[in-house]
């Protein structure tokens, strides 16, 4: 096959402080081609926006290190550049979308200077006011109309606000955009009009997508492939189809298991029993064995590697093809 | 109805997205500031001291020091409407030279203490290492009364104008160095400066455009409440003997020398003090209209 376009192999991040240390993403591995988009779905501190973070070497450090791994970005290691070429790539070929909006934006700078600034950074030797038609042409993809580039951002709703920065992080046409809960603050109808521009958009601009999640729903939605996430690996990985019609791993089983619904009419809601994994204090052997209900012996004793079930559908377990 | 059409005209014009920006994003903070009317009276009795300080040979009837024993100590008349002193000086002209002298003292002082606190305070914020030691020397200042630091300060150096500013400009540095650690290090947190790292804005960029305009507003604030501040401790060290002396027309000295007449002539203190209440109160009230104006989430 031909050299992949993204490829994350084995990265581990720790972030290291006096009292401990907590492995929030352990031996994380997923690969990404052009114009494909990925889910990375898990619990909240399954280790997904560190991972994020990690591609774009924007890990708080200190406490945050990358211990081990590789990140192949068109053939190149992201890991091993420097804080220069890095700036480089961020904004210009990495982008990323922010979990909430309202804060995401510079309160005193209106949001056309906004993504003004993201195209000056990338892309030199325009004249001011070719940055300002710019800067207006990004909003009216998202649907805003260039009348109010010259506003603050407190003048716009939230899902105005999502658009806004959907347009800073497309505004340099990226290879890849990194979309860390994109509609998690947003209402439901506004997530719909969300996850749609960015499906458009994507499409358009033949740009890649990591969705970051915690909404299988939105997986569903908009992704090729998705990576089941717990404790900073991926337990289960392949196409929407293989995941969702065939799943395998016990936390995936649970994970839609844990999905109301509404023609059960059932009294509680199914979840999954125990905490997610301490990544301060991971179990020994399987990382999932304490809650899983098919834990076996073996599970508590060595950790299950990714296997091949099906052509491109990877599961870490042992006894997945048994149950 | 008429009057309500130009307000909307006027809001389109400051909409309007071919006018320059920096512009626009200054007026919407004067018109803000308009609003309190407290606050335009502060900044009205500044601007009245400030042109009766650069225009004080005009406007003061006499040179500060013009003595003149045979009319001293004589109270509040037409020809001397604040009287004069014991050396037959006119209380008025020396209480407008005066001004040059209180609000160049305020305004130098309150920068020399925004220059270092300013940088001190940045530098802690950005390397964790400095923060320590940096934070810890600045509590060890505070830890000493202010004035008694700025006189400390202005005994060592000896008097004169000089001297009297970088006193009290010291003892106020901890002050701005903690404001400016603490703007910076909360904004630093934001997540639209995470956001701006993400595309790939320099950290110098990012302390420039991002950081400092979003921390402006506390340090503005400060600083106007901070002349106010170094006026009085200016003045009080005068008062006290250690920052000007005659035949210099210091508000605090003015006071000081006023102090023994006190009891039959009045106006020779009670003119230097309300001069001294005056300009602090209004700078004291422009200070909390800034604050107001200068608040974005008041912007609506």
């Amino acid at each position: 096959m031909a050299e992949k376009f993204l490829e994350v192999k084995n990265l581990r991040i720790e972030y290291r402080t006096e009292a401990e240390t907590v492995y929030a993403v352990n031996g994380m591995g997923f690969d990404l081609e052009k114009g494909q988009t990925i889910g990375l779905v898990g619990e909240t501190g399954a280790g997904k926006s560190t991972t994020a973070l990690g591609i774009l070497g924007l890990v708080p450090d200190p406490p945050g290190v990358v211990v081990d791994g590789e990140i192949f970005f068109e053939g190149e290691d992201l890991l091993k550049k420097s804080e220069k070429e890095l700036r480089e790539i961020r904004g210009g070929k990495i982008s990323m979308i922010f979990q909430d909006p309202m804060t995401a934006l510079n309160p005193v700078m209106t949001v056309g200077a906004q993504i003004m600034e993201v195209v000056q950074l990338h892309e030199k030797g325009l004249s001011k006011q070719e940055y300002r038609k710019k800067a207006e042409e990004m909003l009216e993809l998202v649907g805003i109309p260039a009348g109010r580039a010259w506003e603050y951002p407190h003048q716009f709703s939230g899902g105005m606000k999502q658009r806004v920065v959907i347009a800073i992080a497309l505004a340099n046409n990226p290879a890849l955009l990194i979309a860390d809960e994109p509609t998690t603050a947003l209402d439901v109808t506004i997530q719909a009009q969300i996850l749609e521009l960015i499906n458009n958009l994507k499409e358009k601009l033949n740009t890649s997508v990591i969705m970051i999640t915690h909404d299988l729903g939105v997986v569903a939605e908009v992704c090729d492939k998705v990576s089941i996430v717990y404790a900073g690996q991926v337990v289960e990985s392949g196409t929407v189809v293989d995941v969702y019609d065939h799943m395998m791993h016990p936390y995936t089983q649970g994970l839609f298991d844990s999905i109301p619904d509404i023609s059960t009419d059932g009294k509680e809601l199914k979840a999954i029993a125990g905490q997610i994994a301490d990544p301060a204090n991971l179990p020994v052997g399987c990382n999932f064995s304490p809650r899983c209900p098919h834990a076996t012996e073996e599970c508590m004793k060595s950790e299950p590697q990714l296997r091949e079930v099906a052509p491109g559908h990877m599961v870490r377990c042992f006894n997945c093809t048994k149950l | 109805m008429a009057k309500k059409e130009t307000k909307q005209e006027k809001v389109k014009k400051m909409n309007d997205p071919t006018k320059k920006v920096r512009f626009r994003f200054l007026r919407e903070i004067i018109h803000r500031y308009c609003k309190n009317r407290l606050a335009v009276a502060g900044f009205i009795i500044l601007i009245l001291f400030a042109l009766a300080a650069i225009f004080a040979d005009y406007v003061a009837p006499y040179w500060y020091d013009d003595q003149d024993i045979s009319r001293r100590l004589m109270n509040p008349c037409w020809e001397f409407p604040c009287g004069t002193d014991q050396f037959g000086r006119c209380v008025l002209s020396r209480l407008i030279y005066g001004s040059r002298i209180s609000i160049e003292v305020g305004f130098v002082a309150v920068g020399i203490s925004l220059l270092a606190g300013g940088i001190l305070g940045m530098i802690s914020a950005y390397y964790n290492k400095l923060d320590n030691i940096i934070m810890r020397i600045m509590d060890l200042f505070q830890a000493i009364p202010n004035t008694l630091l700025a006189i400390t300060i202005a005994a060592t150096l000896g008097s004169g104008m000089m001297n009297l500013m970088i006193a009290v400009g010291i003892s106020n540095v901890p002050r701005y160095a903690r404001v400016v650690r603490a703007e910076v290090l909360r904004v630093k947190e934001s997540e639209f400066i995470e956001a701006a790292t993400s595309i790939g804005a320099s950290s110098w960029r990012i302390m420039i455009r991002h950081i400092l305009p979003n921390s402006l507003s506390p340090i503005i604030v400060q600083v106007t409440l901070g002349i106010a501040g170094a006026i009085i401790s200016a003045s009080a060290l005068s008062f006290l003997g250690f920052g000007l002396s005659a035949p210099i027309p210091e508000w605090g000295a003015m006071l000081s020398d006023g102090r023994q007449f006190i009891r039959t002539q009045w106006y020779l203190c009670v003119f230097p003090g309300l001069c001294i209440m005056i300009l602090v109160y209004a700078l004291n009230i422009m200070g909390d209209g800034l604050r107001d104006a200068l608040d974005p989430r008041l912007k609506k």
